[in-house]
This record gives structure tokens, C-alpha cells and sequence, in this order.
């Protein structure tokens, strides 16, 4: 039987940068179209290895995959069903920004084949955006909602954030409420998180203004309860879909499936190997087909390490651990592992047993990083 | 001409940051030791640590010869000093070693505490003293006013002595010929039975321990039987010979006057104590060198390995630095909250900090220390005296008909307009105020009774930071004194945590418990549940803070790449909480047992 692969497409190019986002991107698109020929190349040379997979989940991110014309989009998912066998049941999703999509380009994304689109909203709230630097309003985004609808897509993501800088309760009650109404697919809602190297992470006053670790529990449980409401059932930590609409591609990594990413930055696990590739634009145009000169990291996990990989994903998700599957996959003994360790979480109801296995409750989802790092071992 | 007479024994004497260490390299570089090339920045310093902290923990020595201006050639021998109080005794010995001194004075900072102090320990061991001031390349140099300084305070001629730049190297031959021409040569009967002062020692695991003397009288030689007087142990001798500044170079014998080093496959530097004399067993002189003193601890602290697996690698470390530092004690020790360690004793805080450090850093172990306490002496009821280090150890208040705690005679130099902030310091930490005396318009020189249990908890940090970094203090010890003391203990999860209490002033245990809490509860992370945190004297709480509970960790999101770096973050994580120790069901970090300490009250 074939494998299932899901494909990442790095788009690392951004009209400007977001002050609290560091996904590798630059803003010259003076070599767009060379990008475009060098991400062909390099799906081209995995010809010799595509034998034996079919691809279920195709996923273009960035940056701002959006940036690129649909032309462009059209060769790139060309070569891909050119290289691979690709599912005619495939998910494609496009990233996409509110104000960077037209009614022409659209036409043009789902005419290449993309299914599914994730919008950037972030916040419904001018000030939040303004201050997140996105490129976009609230006005601007209802407006790229509502035309990708008219263009036909069926299947739409919102990406929101909460725990930003001086947002309140409020505020981010609105910004729920607001993108419920729109009455999108799916919902993907992170925290932010300062990372050192973004205009967020060196600004020394932003950590203060962050809502403290009892705000954001508040923040997170209610806004799990609007979504809930409204038809959104949580199936990940910081992800929301209405019934069967969950997030093929990202599954995926929850799963610890293969998958296989393809441009600067992007991270790949096939055939057993864990890679990654230099945040470098202008290498990978140089080098696209010498992934020697491109790798970044390159390892082969044990069986032991994809194990607590597994176990460290898997946790993430809604309905759990499953042990047989565990037992089915790294021939381990799931309760013989980590009964032990578990108990204490048990006993507060952090973990859940259920009929497959073990899950987090949503307190302990809360606290998850703390659970994993006690339970696992790498 | 007798050879004696064209020796010269010499130290410096020198305030922290003063310049010693530099003045030292110069010395060696002009005459010739050294080429500059070859030289490491300060030679004398060769441990890591006293290099990074800037001072010098062990005396050194190196013998050099220079061509004096008379044409004769002369043999300098420079024995350094340790430059801290915890090291007093130390420095009296290496001293005593020397006939004369270099007295260092920043000629922009002029005399202070420390200085103050060694000068007298000088001056008490009859040693000439050569002023010099350093740092003239400096714009706010005042060479006169500093010299001034010397004669006012010291009360020795300074109206001619050099001015030098040891940086730049200005001046330097100055305090050469100043060394040949002021300072004493020793003057030691050569054929008396030998007599050596012992000034320092060292563990070589190829030599056995490699003793620094200064010989007084008759000499030693390969075979020579000798004899502690202090500690009574004999050896043979194995080698004997010269520090130069590249290395032990044996020589034939030492004689009277020499500076030198014996080695006679000695196991322990507990059978070569500082201070000691060393003779002939077959002809022993008639009367020890004087001044001998056992070093003893005077603070004292458990130190716990973060992993309790350890506990041998630290029992084996301590045993090893011991070998080298014979005024480190210790013992083991069970603490409910931190499981097995050690007691352990020493000359004083920076001491304490020093042997901490090099167990973390040389023999790369993790460490929970527990906070300093001195020596309490506790009269019980029934007429029992004892002495208590161990704030765990100490009795409930209906045992004991007298309490008392260590006191110390402190002498703070500083700038007149710090000496309103200084002396409320003091009387904050129940100094007595005794006297004092203006040094100059600028600088006066306070002297108090202070308890010792006072001066280790951050007492320094506090006094730099009263008076800008510009006071400075020193100490010694004055017996004991009747005291109010409680003991103050600490609870976490309603779990008296044995490791964390100690023994306060009682008038000050409510202000004391009440940061402690609040520094305790800075420290701890959130659990997954609630933690209090009690402070409590008798039974009766005292001060009450809370850790609340953990509801919430970053939810990061986690895509493919991000994969790696969770993977990265849990690791780290887990790094973390493997440092913590377990107090009953609450983890703390292993920093907290310090971090109470640090109450700084600015």
C-alpha cells in the first residue's frame, strides 16, 4: 500500500514583516519568479523518491504564500502532481493575507487547485493589528473573507492570537465573537509567544504589558467555550473545526506522519530522516537541487526518540494517545512506560483515560508543556 | 660579602584593585624574569578564579635576581599576600616571612580598610615598609595628597618614596633599588638548628604537598629529617629549591634567609599547617617561630549535591580540595529537605564562596548550598555548654539558660559623607559603636562591635552600595557576647523546611521572616498547585506568602519545525526541574537557598 505524504511549501517572502513573528521571510520580491524556478527544481529532484507515496496534503506557507501570483502557485502545484502522486482527494491550503488578495488572484489560487485557504487575522481590532504591524484592518480582512466565499472557497481557516501586548478580556471576547460570526471552518488560535530575535522580543517594555499567566488562563478557557459553542469542537491544543473540517496537513505533524518541505527553513520528516534547511533565500536559489549544501539539521531519530516525539505530539490532540497504535507503531508498551509518571496528573486530572488510551483535559492542556517535560524522555 | 646580605624578602601590600598583581608583573618583567611576551597577564594570580574575582586567595612567591645600581646582584624574593579578610591569618604569616613591604596605595583612591589593616599587621611584625603609589598615569591622580595620606595615617616618611605607574611601567626601577636599599637583609645564624617558617603549601599529585618556607635559621637540604613543631609530624626531605617565575628549580639546600620550597612526599596539607616551623628532628631549635594559630572556620553552611547520586563525587571533591586548603572543614550532614551532605566550615564568606565555585567548576558537580551561620554558643539548663553551627541543631528556647553569638571588632573606612549611611548600617545590624578617627577632611575610620552573624548576610554588598563602592571593611574576632537569638523557621506546604531556617536576632525575626517569605516566593515557581509559605519562631507564624497555583503554561503553537524546538524547550525544561530539589511535594530551584540571603534592604 502507498504511504501517505504531506507536502509544506515555504513562501518566504512578506510585504513586511510582523513585529512578533519569526517564520523565516524577506521582503525583496525582486526574485520571486527565480524562487519560483528554484522550488520546481528541487521538487523535480525528488522524482527518485516520490515512488511508493501518495500525497494527501499539500500546505503553502510563509511569508505569504499569497504574495505570489497564481501563475506562479499553478507551476508550483504542476510540478508537484508532475513529481508525485497526488490524491484526487487532496488538501491543498494557501496562506493567505487580507490585503494582498483580490477577486482575480483568488479565482486564480482555487483555478491551481488550492481547496483550502488560512486567512491572517490575528485580531478584530484595529489598535491590536496595528500594533502586531500587520498590513492589514479589520475592514480589509472582512473584505478578503467575503471575496474568497464569492470566489468559491468552501473551506477557510482564521488564524487569531490572544496574550498580546495590553489586549483585555474584552477585547479578545470581540475578536472570538467577531470571526465565529464569519462563520469560518476552522479556527487556529495561538498565544503569543516573544521570540528573542523579533522587534517584540527586543522590545524590554512588551513583556510587561503581556497579560499575566492568571489573565491569559481566563482568556484561553473562555474563548475555548465561544468557540465550542458556536460549533467549533477543539482536536488540538490551539485548533478548532467544525465537524470534519479538521486540518488534514497539520494533523500530520500530531500524528508524527511523514512529510516533506520543500524551500528555505522548511522541515521535513521522510523515509526515517528529520531535516531542515537553512533560513537563506539566495542559497537555496544557488543550490536548490544540492540539499547537501542546504541542510541545516539533519538527523535520524531512534525508534525511542520518534516514540516520545509521538507521545509529545500526540498529547496535543483532543482524543489523545492511542496505545494500541503506540504498541503497533514502536512495538513499546504505552502503560508500562508511563503509568507511573502519569499517575500523579491522573490523580489532579490533568490526563484523562479514554477507551483508546490517555488525553490532557483541558487543564491540563493548560499546563502541557509542564506534564511533557515531566513525562518524557528524549 | 655574607650572602645573607644580598638577599631580600619582600611582599606587597595593597588594597583590592590597587594595583598589586600588576606592580608584581612589572617587577618580574624589569628584572628580566619574564620577557613581556612570554608573560601571562598576572603572573602571581594562577588560579582561575582569582584571576576572574581579582584577588589573590593563596600566597605565592618567585624569587628573582637583579643588578641593583651598586653593581651587586641581589636575589628578591616577593611573597604575595592573600588580599581578604577571610585570609587575615595567612597574610600575618606570609609576612612574617619577609623583612620589609611594599605598601601599594591608588594614588587616586588613597588608603583603605584592608590596606589599613596588613600595614599594622606589617608594622607588628617588624617589617620595614617602602611606600609606593600607583596609578600616577592616571588624570586624577594626587600623588602628594596620597603621600600625604601615608605620613598622616601611617605615620611613615613618605615625602621621597616612589610614584609609579605599574600599568605603564613609569618608575618601576625606583622600587627595585628602594628593595636593596631599605629593606633589611635577613639575618639568620647559619650553623643554629634549622628554623623555617612555613608560609604556604600546596597538593602535588606527583610531589605529595610542596611547602613555601622562609628559612630563619641553619638550612635543609635532600635527607634532611625534618619536624613540624605544631602538628609533631616528621619526613624526609625530597627535594628542596626555588619558586622562579617559571616553576619550581631545585636547588642543592636552603639556607638561613632563603625563600624556597621542601618537598618530602607529604600526603596532607593538615601536616603543613601556615604558621608552623619546621626543624631538624636529630637537632630540633630551641623554641617554634611565634604566632602559629590553627586556622579555624568561622562560618559554616551545608552544602547538598543537586542529585543526591552524587554525594560520593562530592565527598571525594571535598577530600581533594583539602588536601590544598587546610582551613577547610567538613562533616556529613543528613538535611530532611536536601537528603545527604556535608557541614562544612570556613575562614568566612568569600572563602565559603571560593570552595563553592571551584566544586562546581572543577569538578563539575551542582550544588544546593544552604545559608551561612556562624558558631552559636548555647548554655543549656543543666549547665551544658555547647556550640552550635547548625541552625537545625539548635535547641528550643525552654533548654537554654544562655544564648550567645560570635562578635567582631570592624574597622570601616570611608568617605566622610557615607559615614551617615554606614553608621545607621551598623547600628541596623546592631553594630556598638566604639569610636572613630578622620583619616583625613575626606576619609574617616569607624570602628564598631558588630556580630559576625550580621557581616555574613550581605553586609558588604550593602556597605558598597551606601557609600558607592567606597567603604571598606575589616574585621577580626572578639569572643562572644549574650544574645537575643531565635531560631526561625521556615515552612513550605505547611512542612517545616530544616534546610532553610536559621538563627536571628529576636528583635529582628519578624522583619527577617517577612523577606524571607517574599524572597521565597520570587524564587519558587508555580506548582500544580497551590504552595505557603510560612515563616514561624516558636511554633507561631510570623509571616505568610503564597505561590499560586500553575493554571497556565506558553502554549506555543507546533507546526513541523517547530517540532524540533518544542522538543528543544521540554528538554530544557527538563534540564530545570532536574536541578530542583524536592521539599516534601515542592520543587524548588536550587538558587533559593542562597537567593534568601540576598535581602539587600535598598
Amino acid at each position: 500500500m502507498e504511504k501517505r505524504l504531506g507536502i509544506y511549501i515555504h513562501v518566504p517572502f512578506c510585504i513586511r514583516k510582523c513585529a512578533y513573528c519569526d517564520f523565516y521571510s524577506i521582503t525583496d520580491f525582486s526574485i520571486l519568479t527565480a524562487y519560483t524556478d528554484a522550488l520546481i527544481a528541487q521538487i523535480r529532484a525528488f522524482r527518485p523518491l516520490a515512488r511508493g507515496y501518495l500525497v494527501d496534503s499539500i500546505f503553502i506557507g510563509g511569508g505569504t504564500p499569497s504574495v505570489l501570483p497564481a501563475r506562479q502557485i499553478g507551476r508550483i502545484l504542476s510540478a508537484l502532481r508532475a513529481t508525485f502522486r497526488v490524491s484526487p482527494s487532496v488538501e491543498i491550503t494557501m496562506e493567505a493575507n487580507p490585503g494582498t488578495l483580490d477577486a482575480e488572484n483568488l479565482a486564480g489560487y482555487r483555478e491551481a487547485g488550492v481547496n483550502r485557504l488560512s486567512l491572517g487575522l490575528q485580531s478584530a481590532d484595529d489598535g491590536e493589528l496595528a500594533r502586531l504591524s500587520r498590513i492589514h484592518t479589520r475592514r480589509t480582512f472582512e473584505e478578503s473573507f467575503l471575496l474568497a466565499r464569492l470566489e468559491g472557497f468552501r473551506n477557510i481557516n482564521i488564524d487569531l492570537m490572544y496574550a498580546l501586548p495590553g489586549q483585555t478580556e474584552q477585547r479578545l471576547a470581540d475578536t472570538l465573537s467577531y470571526a465565529v460570526a464569519l462563520g469560518p471552518e476552522h479556527i487556529s488560535f495561538y498565544g503569543l509567544k516573544l521570540e528573542p530575535e523579533t522587534p517584540f522580543g527586543k522590545d524590554p517594555t512588551i513583556a510587561s504589558q503581556i497579560p499575566d499567566e492568571d489573565e491569559q488562563y481566563v482568556m484561553y478557557l473562555s474563548s475555548v467555550h465561544t468557540m465550542e459553542s458556536a460549533g467549533y469542537t477543539q482536536y488540538e491544543i490551539s485548533n478548532f473545526a467544525k465537524d470534519g473540517m479538521e486540518c488534514r496537513h497539520n494533523l500530520k505533524y500530531w500524528h508524527l506522519d511523514e512529510y516533506l518541505g520543500f524551500g528555505p527553513a522548511a522541515y521535513s520528516f521522510f523515509d526515517g530522516k528529520m531535516f531542515s534547511y537553512a533560513r537563506d533565500v539566495e542559497r537555496f536559489i544557488m543550490n536548490a537541487t544540492d540539499l547537501r549544501l542546504l541542510f541545516d539539521e539533519y538527523t535520524v531519530p531512534s525508534e525511542k526518540e520518534l516514540a516520545a516525539e509521538y507521545v509529545m505530539v500526540g498529547f496535543r490532540l483532543r482524543r489523545g494517545i492511542d496505545v494500541a497504535d503506540y504498541a503497533a507503531r514502536f512495538g513499546d508498551d504505552f502503560d508500562a512506560r508511563y503509568a507511573k509518571k502519569m499517575k500523579p496528573f491522573i490523580d489532579r486530572r490533568y490526563i484523562v483515560k479514554t477507551p483508546e488510551g490517555y488525553r490532557l483535559s483541558l487543564q491540563g492542556m493548560l499546563v502541557s508543556n509542564y506534564i511533557l517535560s515531566e513525562i518524557l524522555e528524549f | 660579602m655574607k650572602r645573607q646580605e644580598k638577599i631580600r624578602n619582600f611582599s606587597i601590600i595593597a588594597h583590592i584593585d590597587h594595583g598589586k598583581s600588576t606592580l608584581a608583573d612589572r617587577l618580574l618583567e624589569a628584572t628580566k624574569s619574564v620577557s613581556t611576551r612570554e608573560m601571562e597577564e598576572q603572573l602571581l594570580d594562577n588560579m582561575d578564579i582569582e584571576r576572574e574575582r581579582g584577588i589573590t586567595i593563596k600566597a605565592r612567591a618567585v624569587k628573582v635576581s637583579y643588578e641593583a645600581s651598586d653593581g651587586e646582584i641581589y636575589d628578591l624574593n616577593l611573597i604575595d599576600t592573600p588580599g581578604h579578610v577571610d585570609f587575615n591569618y595567612e597574610v600575618s604569616r606570609s609576612l612574617s616571612a619577609c623583612e620589609g613591604a611594599l605598601l601599594v596605595v591608588d594614588a587616586t583612591q588613597g588608603i583603605e580598610a584592608q590596606t589599613l589593616a596588613n600595614t599594622y599587621l606589617a608594622l607588628e611584625n617588624d617589617l620595614e615598609i617602602i611606600p609606593v603609589v600607583n596609578k600616577i598615569d592616571l588624570p586624577s591622580a594626587d600623588i602628594d595628597g596620597v603621600r600625604h595620606e601615608i605620613e598622616e595615617v601611617i605615620g611613615i616618611p613618605a615625602e621621597d618614596c616612589p610614584a609609579v605607574s605599574a600599568k605603564t611601567g613609569l618608575n618601576i626601577g625606583d622600587v627595585l633599588e628602594k628593595i636593596v636599599t631599605d629593606i633589611p637583609a635577613p639575618s639568620g645564624d647559619e650553623d643554629a638548628p634549622l628554623k623555617a617558617l612555613i608560609f604556604d603549601s600546596y597538593y602535588d599529585s606527583y610531589r605529595g604537598v610542596v611547602v613555601y618556607v622562609r628559612v630563619v635559621d641553619g638550612s635543609v637540604r635532600e635527607g634532611t629529617k625534618i619536624k613540624m613543631m605544631n602538628t609533631g609530624a616528621e619526613f624526609d626531605v625530597v627535594e628542596v629549591g626555588y619558586m622562579s617565575a617559571f616553576g619550581l628549580l631545585p636547588a642543592k639546600e636552603l639556607c638561613a634567609g632563603e625563600v624556597g620550597y621542601i618537598t618530602a612526599s607529604i600526603k596532607s596539607v593538615a601536616d603543613t599547617r601556615v604558621g608552623d616551623t619546621v626543624t631538624e628532628v636529630e637537632r630540633e631549635t630551641d623554641e617554634a617561630l611565634p604566632g602559629f594559630k590553627e586556622a579555624l572556620p568561622m562560618v559554616f553552611a551545608g552544602i547538598y549535591p543537586a542529585d543526591g547520586a552524587k554525594y560520593p563525587d562530592l565527598r571525594d571533591a571535598l577530600e581533594k580540595l583539602r588536601l590544598n586548603d587546610a582551613a577547610l572543614t567538613f562533616e556529613p550532614e543528613t538535611s530532611i529537605a536536601l537528603g545527604f551532605g556535608f557541614r562544612c566550615g570556613f575562614l568566612g564568606l568569600l572563602h565559603m564562596e571560593i570552595i563553592a565555585e571551584r566544586l562546581e567548576r572543577e569538578f563539575n558537580l551542582d550544588l544546593v548550598t544552604t545559608a551561612p551561620s556562624v558558631i552559636y554558643k548555647v548554655t543549656y539548663k543543666n549547665g551544658e555548654v555547647k556550640y552550635i553551627d547548625n541552625p537545625a541543631n539548635y535547641p528550643s528556647p525552654d533548654e537554654i539558660s544562655l544564648a550567645e553569638e560570635p562578635i567582631v571588632k570592624g574597622n570601616i573606612i570611608t568617605p566622610t559623607e557615607y559615614m551617615g549611611g554606614i553608621m545607621e548600617l551598623c547600628k541596623e545590624r546592631r553594630g556598638i559603636f566604639i569610636d572613630m578617627k578622620y583619616l583625613d577632611k575626606t576619609r574617616v575610620e569607624l570602628h564598631y562591635i558588630l556580630p559576625l552573624n550580621e557581616i555574613i548576610y550581605d553586609f558588604f554588598d550593602a556597605l558598597k552600595s551606601r557609600s558607592k563602592g567606597y567603604a571598606s571593611l575589616d574585621y577580626e574576632l572578639d569572643g562572644y557576647r549574650e544574645s537575643k537569638l531565635v531560631k526561625l523557621e521556615i515552612l513550605l506546604n505547611l512542612e517545616i523546611v530544616d534546610a532553610l531556617s536559621f538563627i536571628v536576632h529576636a528583635d529582628k525575626a519578624y522583619a527577617r521572616g517577612r523577606k524571607i517569605a517574599e524572597a521565597l516566593k520570587e524564587n519558587i515557581p508555580r506548582q500544580l498547585f497551590e504552595v505557603p509559605i510560612q515563616a514561624a519562631v516558636g511554633g507561631r507564624v510570623i509571616a505568610r506568602e503564597t505561590v499560586k497555583a500553575m493554571r497556565k503554561d506558553v502554549l506555543a503553537k507546533c507546526y513541523g519545525g517547530d517540532i524540533t524546538r518544542k522538543k528543544k524547550l521540554l528538554e530544557k525544561q527538563k534540564e530545570g526541574k532536574k536541578k530542583m530539589r524536592k521539599l516534601g511535594s515542592v520543587e524548588v530551584p536550587p538558587e533559593t537557598f542562597m537567593a534568601v540571603l540576598k535581602l539587600d534592604d535598598e
